[in-house]
Order: structure tokens, then sequence, then C-alpha cells
């Protein structure tokens, strides 16, 4: 049986293409249990698993926990919407508090960029980054990947544009190092202000056009935009990014050529996708969400394999 | 008394004395007769420099190592003892050892510190061991109240207790009304006014340089432009207001182009690089490891090759440790909420001889960044290496490897990347008058 090269999942950027493929081969085969009517199987029996969630999440952490349960592992979860650093226990400490109950793997999602990295420095379980801050989301990039690749078969020649606020979203680096691997064109598109100075010396185009960004792509995934790690402002307001940011189904219908929509969620309805958009027949947003057990069962089962 | 007991490692306040001598020592001291020759230079037990010459002599104690070299004793003047307020980081006992141990026989200390240092009564308190102690510690005095850049304090008041120079340390002088009124203020006496150039806007909730690493990471970028460009709103007003100042942590290349200009227009500005800077790029921070957590940030290679240019060039006139202690509690976290800061007084000079390998003329040259040039800046004496001087002096060898352990670390803190790692270039010891330090 192939092996992932890595112990923690901690980013795409640490990931092989096999690794990628191996992922995705292995969410091939869970896609097609969650969808028999028993849709349980009983591959991570003896492993305890900790959900550790130092930001609000709904999605992702129902998607981690759906997956866990469905892999028969045992469950606990921890969620505080301030870090814990603010309650003055440490990081370290919160994460060996929980290990001492004999835990095997976390699956953490923190504000700071880093923190998984951080604490795979420190402890021995195996640690899935859930999001660490504005760096990487690995587990999304990959469910929009296998999302592209169920759809497209291959990436050669794939144009995937990224559009929104690309300077505070995890998502756009994570889905820029999955698709470049996996051989897409990618471009990232938003106002100048939410797109990092140097992002463009990560081999991807970068517009500040949506319509042209849209004429130019086979799939484009939208980003919401994320006000509560803006710290300071980036653009006007909300009303005028919608207007010149915001997809229609309008802008869609005008292309002409088959698209394809996906969004990480949560969408903000209306300001960067519109109903009509969101909810067309060019939107795969919950073959995405549904993607997102399939995969997250594949990296917990092949981490776990990593173990033995 | 017996000679062990004297030399002691890390006592930095034993009274020598005995007469010492420094067997085969090439001298580092462009000022002096003898620079770059090998001598024998003889102490006797008043520390005072009694022979210099080629001629076979005898002491009570003889210093010797495979490759001897000897300065002026060396100069930093960019250091946080975290004294007062601050003693679990360092204190100014710790901070005196680590400076003997690194080389160092004076130290200009930061005035962050809890309360600042922002009356004479903190002056003072900073140089009370000094009649007693090998490391002169030299105060700055903050320009404004807790360094928060709005209000003036008494600098007249400061300079005659003993302040050297006015900053606001950690922080730049963001103000520009508070920055021309100081150097005004500050002309009566000719003092210096020395900024930290940094907008705070630009580099608001930045943690690292803005660079393709700080985009890989996911990290909010400081970028060089916020340096360059208080740099080059403070020669502006400096041209204005007339007097003098100081850039301490210039970090990118453009910096030292604007200083360099600066220099030419006949400005009266200096400026210093920290060893860090000098020595790490910014992919180092690839792991995360909060050690290189500093401001200004570690920058990348082409800034590092101006700044060694700079160096060899004299745009940059000083060297600093820039030694930040912080202690475990604020550097084992997530990178963006760990402090800023390195330690620096022990490993500066290896940091010096990894930009200098094999090549003497540099060496000398980046010496000179510690010995002469902090001391033009603010002013001091430069010790001299001759008959009849009083001794102030550093042994150095650039040829044997050490190791930094445990053991020989003297900071409190040890936010060091190169705590535990094996340095080429070590300092064999200090001697100022009749103190001594001797690292064996």
């Amino acid at each position: 049986m192939a092996r992932l090269s890595v112990q923690h999942l901690l980013g795409i950027q640490n990931l092989t293409l096999d690794d990628i493929e191996l992922i995705f081969e292995t969410a091939d085969n869970f896609k097609e249990v969650i969808n028999r009517p028993i849709k349980k199987v009983p591959s991570l029996r003896d492993i305890t698993i900790a959900n550790v969630f130092f930001e609000n999440s709904t999605r992702t952490r129902l998607s981690f926990e759906l997956a866990e349960k469905r892999l028969s592992a045992d469950v606990v979860n921890f969620s505080s919407s301030s870090s814990s650093v603010k309650k003055g226990e440490t990081l370290l400490d919160t994460v060996n508090n929980i290990l001492a109950m004999k835990v095997d793997m976390i699956v953490m999602r923190h504000s700071s960029p880093g923190a998984p990295h951080f604490l795979a420095n420190h402890i021995s379980a195996n640690i899935v980054n859930a999001g660490d801050g504005t760096h990487e989301h690995p587990t999304q990039a990959l469910l929009d990947a296998f999302s592209i690749r169920e759809k497209y078969k291959s990436f050669r020649g794939l144009k995937v544009a990224i559009i929104g606020d690309i300077l505070h979203s995890r998502v756009a680096l994570s889905n820029i190092f999955a698709l470049k691997k996996l051989g897409a064109e990618v471009m990232v598109c938003g106002p100048n202000t939410l797109l990092p100075k140097y992002i463009g010396s990560l081999g991807v185009k970068v517009g500040l056009d949506v319509q042209k960004a849209l004429e130019w792509c086979d799939v484009a995934n939208v980003l919401r935009i994320q006000l509560e790690r803006q710290q300071i402002k980036y653009f006007p307001s909300l009303r005028e990014y919608s207007l010149y940011y915001g997809i229609t189904k309008a802008m869609l219908d005008k292309l002409n050529k088959p698209i394809t929509i996906m969004h990480p969620g949560p969408i903000n309805r209306g300001v960067e996708l519109s109903s009509d958009a969101a909810d067309s027949e060019h939107s795969i947003i919950l073959e995405q969400v549904e993607n997102g057990v399939a995969i997250r069962m594949a990296i917990l089962y092949l981490l776990a394999l990593k173990k033995e | 008394m017996k000679i062990k007991d004297i030399f002691v490692h890390g006592k930095q306040t034993v009274n020598t004395a005995m007469s010492i001598l420094l067997k085969s020592a090439r001298i580092i001291d462009p000022s002096s007769g003898f620079h770059l020759q090998r001598v024998n230079v003889l102490l006797n037990d008043e520390g005072i420099i009694e022979k210099i010459d080629l001629k076979e002599m005898s002491a009570d104690r003889v210093i010797q190592s495979a490759d001897l070299h000897v300065s002026v004793g060396w100069f930093d003047m960019r250091a946080d003892f975290c004294d007062p307020g601050y003693e679990h980081k360092e204190d100014l006992v710790s901070g005196a050892e680590a400076a003997a141990a690194g080389g160092f026989t004076g130290v200009a200390l930061l005035p962050n510190t809890c309360p600042c240092i922002q009356s004479k009564n903190e002056i003072s308190y900073l140089q009370k061991n000094n009649s007693r102690q090998l490391v002169q510690i030299y105060p700055y005095g903050a320009i404004t109240r807790d360094c928060k850049g709005e209000d003036l304090t008494e600098m007249l008041d400061m300079h005659h207790a003993g302040a050297v120079a006015f900053t606001d340390g950690k922080k730049p002088v963001w103000n520009t009304d508070i920055l021309v009124k100081t150097l005004q203020y500050l002309q009566k006496f000719e003092g210096l006014l020395i900024n930290k150039p940094e907008d705070k806007y630009l580099t608001a909730f930045g943690v690292m340089n803005e660079s393709y690493n700080s985009t890989i990471l996911g990290m909010k970028g400081m970028p060089k432009l916020a340096e360059e460009i208080m740099i080059a709103r403070d020669l502006k007003l400096l041209e204005y207001a007339g007097g003098k100042i100081h850039f301490t942590n210039i970090s990118s290349a453009e910096s030292v182009r604007l200083i360099r200009r600066a220099r030419k227009q006949g400005l009266n500005v200096t400026c210093d690089v920290a060893a860090y800077n000098l020595h790490f790029d910014d992919s180092r921070l690839l792991k995360y490891d909060t050690n290189y957590k500093v401001d200004p940030p570690l920058r990348e290679e082409k800034d590092l090759r101006a700044l060694d240019r700079g160096i060899r060039e004299d745009v940059i006139d000083a060297i600093t440790s820039s030694h930040i202690p912080q202690d475990e509690e604020c550097k084992k976290l997530e990178f963006d909420l760990a402090d800023y800061g390195m330690l620096g007084l022990q490993t500066l000079f290896p940091i010096i001889v990894a930009r200098c390998s094999n090549d003497e003329e540099g060496l000398a040259k980046y010496i000179e960044k510690i010995t002469h040039g902090p001391r033009n800046i603010l002013g001091l004496t430069v010790p001299q290496i001759q008959v009849g001087a009083r001794a102030d002096l550093t042994l150095f060898d650039p040829s044997t490897t050490w190791t930094y352990s445990h053991e020989l670390h003297k900071s409190k803190s040890h936010n060091s990347p190169l705590l535990g790692k094996s340095l080429k270039g070590k300092v064999i010891g200090v001697i100022r008058e009749k103190y001594a330090n001797i690292n064996v």
C-alpha cells in the first residue's frame, strides 16, 4: 500500500504530487463508501482524534467530524473563539493537556500562520491543518482540486481563476500550490489592495478585472471577503466591492462558454456572488462540500497508516 | 591572590593586579603604528600597556592562542539589558557578563525599560556600577516620555547626568514635529538623535520582511519601503533643522544608497546595522522559528550584499549586537504572537568572521565598526593601543572554532538560533585597565 511522504498535513507546500494523487485515489474509494446505505467503515477504530478549533468554523469542523465518525474514530471537540493565549494558557499547554488524555491525532484551526508547524516541532501526534490564519487550508485545496478533477479529469491546460480577497485567504494560497503542482494555469484576481505584492512570484497571473478573468478561465473559484481578518480598510465599501468585483449570473451568461463556479463557503450572497450565480447550473459548490468529507476521510486514513 | 582565582571565566569585575603578556598577537587598529603586525604586548599590574615589540618577555600571566589578535575594546551601541523592569529577561549584571564574554568593554543601552530611561535618576541607575566593573555602561535617554513619541523628556538634564545620545530605542520617532524639535533642541550641546527608521503605518501588523517568503508563509510583511521612506523623510527634516542624526539598524540596500547620497551632500548623518541583518536572510523563517523574529526583519540576499558593501565602503559606521533578550514565554509561541528580538552579544564576532573568512583587510574593517565607529558616532574617546596607554583591549582568534554551549552562555534569556552551535571565531578575552575576563 502506498504511503504519504509526510507525518502531518501541514500544508500543500509540504506534499509531493504523488501524495496528492494518492489522496485523490483514496478519496475516490471513500466517496463510494459515503454513498452506500451504510456509510461507515472500521478503518480508524482504535484512533482518537481531537478537533481543536481556535477560530469559528461550521463547515470544516462538521466535515472533519463526519469524516472521523465514518472511519469509526473516537472524536472529541474543543472550540474556543479566541486564542487560548488570551486566557493565559499557551497553545502548547492546551494541546499537551489534550494529548495527555491519549489522543492520537489533532485537527487544528488557528488564527496564526504556522501554528500547526510550531506544534509539529513540539508534539508527537499527527497534525492536520484545518486552516492556519492567512497561510494554508490544505484540505480545502485538496477537495477543490478533487472536485475539478471529477469534472475535467485532467489539469493539463486547465485555467483556474481565484477571485476575491487573496491577501487574507488561506484557501487561495493552498489552491495555488495544489493547482500548480497538478499542472493547471492559475490567475488571481481582485482589488489590488487585496492581492499580496509578491503573489506573481508564485507563478500565477495577476488580474484586476473580474469580467476578463471570467473570460480567461475554465473554473472560477470565488472567495469570500474576510472582513474578520481585515485589521484595516482595504476597500471603501461592500457596496462598491459587490458592484465591481461581485459575480452575477448575467456576467456568466454573457461569456458564451462553459464555466464552473466554485466557492469554499460560506457565501456572502450578493457580495462576491449573486444568488442566481451561486445556484446556477455552473456552480459545483455543494459537490465541493460532499467531496470535503471523502477527502478528509482519505487524509485521516493515510496519516493513521503512517502511525503503524 | 592565585592566578587561577583571578581568571575565572565570566567574573568580569575581578581586579587583575598582575602583569599580563599577550603573546604573538596581531594588532588590529588602523590608528596604531602596529596595525596588522604580530607583536608581544605587555601590560603591567596597573593595567597600563608597558611594552609593544617583538622581543621575548615574561609576565605573571601569558595569554596566547593559535591566531591571537588584539584590538581596542569593542563597543556595542545597541543592546537591551531589560533593567529596570524586565529583570527576568536580563539585568545589568547578566548583560555585562554576556558583553564581556562577547568581547565588549563598552555597551550603550536602549531606553525601552520599565520605567523608560527618561530622567537623570534612571541614567544614574544604569551607570552605578561603572567605577567597579569591566564593562562600561553608556545610557541613552528617551526622546519622548515612555518612548511614546508624544511629549519631550528633559534631555538637557539627562545629558548632564551622562546620557550619551537620545533615542526612543526600539520605537521610531514617527512625529515629524517632534523630530525637528529634538534636532533643534540637542544642538545646544551637539547632542545626537538616534532614530530607528520605520513608518508604522506601512508595517502595521507585519511580522517579517515582505517578500516571496512572506507570501508563501502567509504572513503579513513589513516592506523595506517603510524603513526607506522614514530615512528619506528624516534626511529632509535634518536638512531643515540642522543638528545630527544617526539611523540605527538599517536593513535594506536602498537605505544604504540614501545615506551614501546624503553623506555626499554633506549632511551630518551616520548609521549602523545589526549583525543579524548582515548574516541571516528571510529564508530562515521558513520553519516559523521565532528566534529569527527580529525588528527590523531579516531581509533578502541582495540587501545583505549591499550592507556588506556599505561597511567596506564606510557608508555604515557601526555594527551592533542588537542584543534583545526575550524569555521563553515570549518566544515559545505561535510566530505572530512571539516578541521580537535575538541575543547578539556573544555571537557578534562569529558573524563577523563568517562575513570575512580569509580576508584580513575585511576583518580589520569590520572590527573598526565595533571599536572606532560607534565611539566616534557618540563622541566618546577611542582607546589607544600604545605604550603608556591604559588597557582597553579585546583579544580574539578568528581561526578558532568553539561551541556556543549553555555553559558558556551568559544571558538570562536563550533566544539565539546559534545557541548550541559550533561557531568559527572566538573571543579570547577582554581587558580594561585592571579588570579582565578571559574565556577559558
